[in-house]
């Protein structure tokens, strides 16, 4: 197993590298940063002051040569837009997107397989035609009207019909002011933001989860179990789900990189400052250094789970051996 | 006691032992070939019989006729203004109310729904066209064409799609080829790695190899062998990027990458009333909000209703 | 198998709570959010005196003169509570806004001609102190002269660079001699852009480092900590001298998306807002928000148009420019998009709301939807309507491409009505929005457009117009490609009577010149002024001391006056 994880990991160099330089290149065609400048009194020549600065009048290649030097040596350089040091910038906004992303994983996952399995097994009843209906509802919403119904339905409206003092449900950022740690306050602030970023993974996994567990239930060995007399509630979880999660652990990775997507949307709505935020608010300034940090960040992440996935996949299933 | 290949299907068989595909289901070991013509009336016959994918086929037909002829259905022309007429809620004269620029709301949303249904079909079949093409080719060629591809797949993933997809706008302006041209070259991964292990694993079968010894074209091998199995997995591919581009669309537009007027999607609908949420104007969200669910519900259950056709396990009980 | 399961899940559940255990002293600089709470005691959303506000932008840094940072949030959420200045912004009983000379000041500043050379003497308050007690002197203005003069990255020197000395006769008096007579004097040492700076602590040292991200001395009555990408934390500041601030702690909370921020204030996790004039602003507005109150200002520095490029086909023309404007119906544009809170002048002047004591309005009144004219003018000048009703001359049409920004509601509405108005009376208008950075950085500057809908702001009392109407700061070689007259508006006899607007020091003179330069402006239809964007001030009901919006430092320019009752 190890040499396998030794590979992909060396396969994943080459990839990441030619993705950043991709990156950079595209940035950097597309977006000067130092264009805002022009409106100032100075105009082009605070322009032309800003682009020797940052080295934007030599060919791309070398500005990204330079890049990689700097990088390697754990110098990231320094943001084109705010000043700081880039290496400052990516904590703080990995920590807010990490705490997003666990407890959105922790969430959808849980109640994925739940839903999934629950719908499977009493398919074709009332129940699994209001959650299917639900997970496509889910699914088919755009997470910003989610996030902001979210807002106007579990925030605001209880506060007025029921005449609270505060809402129930937090929607500015993780904490209160003066506030920290792992409270109730910090929960009323995490719930509707988790359930912006989860709700359509919730609904496609479920609905996976839910097919792949029709598919084995419908199976040769499981009408076997069935006949041999193993109890239901083991032919469901033992030997159902169990062969179910294979398929629904590889979507679950593979989706995971793309909750990355749905961040930008719930940061922005909840005034959470993350990693989507930070990339947003450095695509439209053409904060290249910090957009190529971020990106290898957001591919390491990537290819984690991709291999966590594999690995898992080789432990569920014992006939996979990873070569 | 043999586990069912849909497992295989969403699995990169690398490292899996190969297994009976859902030919032997089909009795092709024991001989019984079916004619790849009567095998596609089968699966018809499956579809059609699914009432739910039935209604919601009519629904979608029923929108893209409905959009696409506005101009000739609707008494109110989409593009007429009133300015001194301040939005008003649905009324009988107007069923959906009127925007802020006093046009008819339902006119502005079948009109929009050009559009959006636009990019959505076009993602989808140009994403699945392009995704079969580079899997099949991953697959039949083999390791090296197959390596390099791959890593070209694992190239698309790892660069932020939202920074390509800003770039490309940028340059190229925000209009909607543009948004298709991006979506589909961020959409065709999945299709390709699934095509790429049905064809990989095909590829080892016995029977392959006794129907090319008995003299069978690859061309033949394909269409009979791969293609039923791939299509289940490629049609539910299908269904799932016409509701990824037309909500990636919506997204775009509420990040201000979307499409300017004088065009409009529901996605831009959508996100130009956001403020609107919880205010008496919020008729103007539900109104595209609610286009865009019941689209996106019966692409859906199409899908489910083609998944279940092709896939010869689901029986209903 | 089920076992293992649960295991897992029992495992993650543990992470999880470990986590977030972590999460409370893990975000230094920004991260978590929060201040330094060390009793762990939840404080309530307000009340004791802790007061949060909604803010829809963060600066991007705190080094005020320097080119990172030009935002006007910036002003109102740090620069204005911390930095002393020499004026304050006041309204006069007939409505006007004039300088009145700050507590920094032990008397107002007095001009003087010395040696043929414009002399300002400034006699700073001997109580004025920074927040360590240092006091505040002259060295400070020497310092902060020669930074912005001299300095490099430097966002506007207007002005400073004309000052050729600044003498410290004593700590308490600065003499400031001028190259040349320059009127806008007033804005300098204070101002809406800048303050002045602590030379004690910043002399010798890189003022950059020492401010961009924040700083923690202060001339004003807060001291302001700011939480990268989480708020801005204003506390009084122990060593004001002047009245001391009645809540115990300000928020500034940035939260990005305006109808967020629309929610938040509903929910009451902020109690105020300064939220843009943008539709969805305009709507709550006007069915009103219980439990709060408002105010609309439309007595602002800004003045949004539709900026012609008079160099630029068709609009080289003068009757085209002419009939253009009279195939707009401003009224009816400004009605719709602010009438619901009761503001329906259209902009007669190029020059904003608050500079209007310079104004000739009568300038532009004429300007008014007149499809006669628009004929009689289009014909006169050799145009004639072709087969799409579209005017056109020597196989030319009348198409004109209408820039404006993204993601600007307001605006994407204002040009789709022009866009019909246009099409009415003959002209082809195709629509094209670029980001700001596009807009502002490539399009205008470079001249590659046709007409352009955007707003100038001013951040002073002091008139400008010659920085963007006299033709030698047409962007050329001359001044670098950097003159910022990017409509290249060059009509005789216009420049002569700009810059004595700009340079004279004489009120009268000024003034004088300033009204009739506007009569030249309208008659040549330079561009057409459209709508004055009103200033939208939202507070609950719970605070006290609001005293309504001021058109350079906002809503809270009298911060130490506020306070919470509940």
């Amino acid at each position: 197993m190890l040499t396998y994880v030794g590979r992909r990991v060396l396969y994943a160099i080459p990839v990441v590298l030619v993705a950043s330089f991709l990156l950079f290149w595209l940035v950097r065609t597309a977006y000067d940063p130092c264009v805002k400048l022009r409106n100032t009194r100075e105009g082009a020549t605070a322009v032309r002051r800003c682009q020797e600065n940052l080295g934007l009048d030599q060919p791309i290649p070398v500005q990204y040569g330079k890049w990689l030097g700097n990088a390697l040596q754990g110098d990231l350089g320094t943001s084109s837009r705010t000043n700081e040091q880039v290496a400052d910038m990516l904590p703080p906004a990995m920590w807010n997107t990490v705490q997003l992303i666990f407890f959105g994983s922790v969430l959808s996952i849980t109640l994925a397989l739940f839903l999934g399995v629950f719908s499977a097994v009493r398919q074709y009843s009332v129940s699994d035609y209001t959650f299917t209906a639900l997970a496509f509802i889910g699914i088919a919403m755009p997470p910003f009207f989610f996030g902001l119904l979210a807002q106007q339905f579990l925030a605001v409206g209880p506060k007025d019909w029921f005449h609270l003092n505060q809402p129930i449900f937090y929607i500015v950022g993780l904490h209160g002011p003066g506030q920290s740690g792992f409270n109730l306050d910090y929960l009323r602030h995490l719930v509707l933001p988790v359930l912006t970023l989860t709700v359509q993974s919730i609904a496609s996994w479920s609905r996976f989860q839910r097919t792949s567990m029709l598919d084995v239930m419908s199976s040769d060995y499981i009408r076997t179990a069935r006949a041999k007399g193993v109890p239901r509630r083991s032919v469901i979880w033992r030997h159902g789900a169990r062969n179910a999660l294979i398929p629904f652990v590889t979507v679950v990775a593979l989706d995971t990189g793309a909750l990355f997507g749905g961040l930008i949307i719930t940061e922005t709505i909840f005034s959470i400052p993350g990693m989507g935020r930070l990339f947003y608010d450095s695509l439209n300034t053409g904060d290249a250094n910090v957009l190529v940090a971020w990106m290898i960040i957001s591919a390491f992440f990537i290819i984690l789970f991709n291999l966590i996935a594999d690995l898992l996949y080789g432990l569920l299933d014992p006939r996979v051996r990873l070569t | 006691m043999t586990l069912p290949t849909e497992a295989d299907q969403y699995r990169d068989p690398e490292g899996v032992p190969t297994l009976p595909s859902s030919e032997a289901e089909l009795g092709l070991d024991s001989g019984f070939a079916p004619e790849p013509q009567s095998q596609w009336k089968l699966f018809r016959r499956r579809f059609f019989r699914h009432r739910i994918a039935m209604v919601a086929l009519a629904g979608l037909i029923l929108i893209t006729i409905a959009c696409f002829s506005v101009s000739w259905l609707s008494p109110f022309d989409p593009n007429k203004q009133d300015l001194l007429a301040q939005p008003v809620g649905p009324s009988s004269a107007h069923w959906l109310g009127t925007d802020e620029l006093g046009r008819d709301q339902l006119a502005r949303i079948l009109k929009s729904g050009q559009l959006s249904l636009k990019i959505g079909f076009s993602v989808a079949f140009l994403s699945v066209a392009l995704g079969t093409a580079i899997g099949a080719v991953a697959g039949f060629f083999g390791r090296w064409a197959d390596q390099s591809l791959m890593r070209l797949t694992d190239l698309f993933l790892v660069v932020p799609e939202l920074a390509i997809l800003a770039v490309a706008l940028h340059y190229w302006g925000s209009k909607d080829v543009v948004i298709i041209a991006v979506l589909t070259a961020l959409f065709w991964m999945p299709v390709a790695r699934v095509v790429r292990g049905q064809v990989l694993s095909i590829r080892e079968k016995e029977f392959v190899e006794a129907a090319r010894a008995a003299g069978a074209s690859p061309w033949r091998i394909i269409v009979r062998h791969i293609v039923p199995n791939i299509i289940g997995p490629i049609m539910v591919n299908m269904t799932l990027a016409v509701t990824a581009a037309i909500i990636t669309e919506s997204t775009l537009s509420f990040l201000g990458f979307g499409v300017q007027p004088p065009q409009s999607s529901w996605g831009k609908m959508l996100s130009d009333a956001e403020g609107y949420v919880g205010t008496p104007k919020a008729y103007l969200i539900y109104g595209p909000g609610i286009a865009i669910v019941l689209t996106v519900l019966c692409v859906n259950f199409i899908g489910d209703g083609l998944r279940d056709a092709f896939d010869p396990q689901s029986e209903k009980h | 198998m089920i076992g293992q399961r649960r295991s897992l899940i029992a495992f993650v559940a543990v992470a999880a709570m470990a986590l977030g255990a972590c999460g409370s002293s893990g975000g230094s600089k920004s991260g978590a959010g929060g201040t330094s709470s060390t009793t762990g005691r939840p404080t309530p959303t307000s009340g004791n005196g802790t007061l949060v506000i909604g803010a829809e932008q963060e600066m991007d840094c705190a080094d005020w003169v320097a080119s990172c940072a030009g935002s006007s949030w910036g002003v109102w959420e740090m620069m204005e509570h911390t930095m002393p200045r020499v004026f304050e912004y006041q309204q006069a009983a007939n409505g006007d806004w004039e300088n009145v000379p700050s507590i920094m000041m032990a008397e107002a500043p007095t001009v003087s001609t010395v040696n043929g050379k414009q002399t300002i003497t400034y006699k700073i308050n001997p109580n004025a102190v920074w927040s360590d007690n240092e006091p505040i002197t002259s060295e400070d203005f020497k310092y902060t002269w020669d930074q912005i003069a001299n300095g490099k990255d430097i966002y506007d020197r207007t002005g400073y660079d004309k000052i050729e000395s600044v003498d410290t006769p004593d700590p308490k008096t600065a003499v400031v001699t001028f190259k040349e007579e320059y009127g806008g004097w007033p804005s300098l040492f204070g101002g809406g852009l800048y303050g002045i700076m602590p030379s004690h602590l910043l002399q010798g040292k890189s003022r950059s480092k020492m401010m961009a991200n924040g700083y923690s001395f202060s001339g004003g009555p807060w001291i302001a900590k700011w939480h990268r990408g989480v708020d801005v934390t204003l506390t009084p500041n122990p060593n004001w001298y002047g009245e001391k601030p009645k809540l115990s702690k300000v928020i500034f909370r940035f939260i990005p998306d305006t109808a967020a921020e629309f929610q938040a204030f509903k929910s009451g996790e902020v109690l105020a807002i300064y939220p843009q004039p943008q539709l969805d602003a305009v709507d709550a507005l006007k069915s009103g928000i219980e439990g709060a109150d408002q105010q609309i200002n439309a007595d602002t520095g800004n003045a949004e148009a539709l900026w012609m490029n008079n160099a630029k086909f068709p609009f080289k023309s003068v009757a085209v420019r002419q009939a253009f404007a009279y195939s707009i119906d401003r009224a009816a544009i400004v009605k719709r998009l602010f009438g619901g809170i009761g503001v329906t002048q259209p902009q007669q002047s190029l020059n904003p709301p608050i500079q209007s004591a310079f104004a000739d309005t009568s300038a532009f009144e004429k300007y008014t939807l007149n499809l006669n004219m628009v004929n009689q003018l289009m014909t006169g000048d050799g145009w004639t309507k072709n087969g799409s009703g579209i005017w056109a001359k020597n196989g030319k049409t009348a198409a004109i491409t209408l820039n404006t920004t993204t993601e600007n509601k307001r605006r994407e509405l204002t040009e789709q009505i022009v866009q019909q108005q246009a099409k009415d009376a003959g002209f082809d208008v195709k629509i094209k929005n670029q980001t700001p950075a596009d807009l502002f950085g490539k399009t205008l500057p470079a001249g590659n457009y046709q007409l352009g809908l955007y707003a100038q702001v001013v951040t002073s009392l002091e008139p400008s117009l010659c920085s963007i109407a006299c033709s030698q700061n047409i962007p050329s070689k001359a001044n670098d490609n950097s003159g910022q007259n990017w409509q290249r508006i060059n009509v005789s006899g216009l420049d002569p009577l700009l810059e004595t607007v700009q340079n004279s020091s004489n009120r009268p003179e000024q003034i004088s010149a300033s009204k009739q330069a506007d009569l030249l402006m309208g008659q040549n239809m330079v561009s057409l002024p459209i709508d004055p964007l009103p200033n939208i001030s939202l507070w609950s009901k719970r605070i006290s001391g609001v005293k309504g919006d001021n058109p350079i430092f906002a809503m809270f320019w009298n911060l130490p006056e506020w306070s919470l009752n509940g």
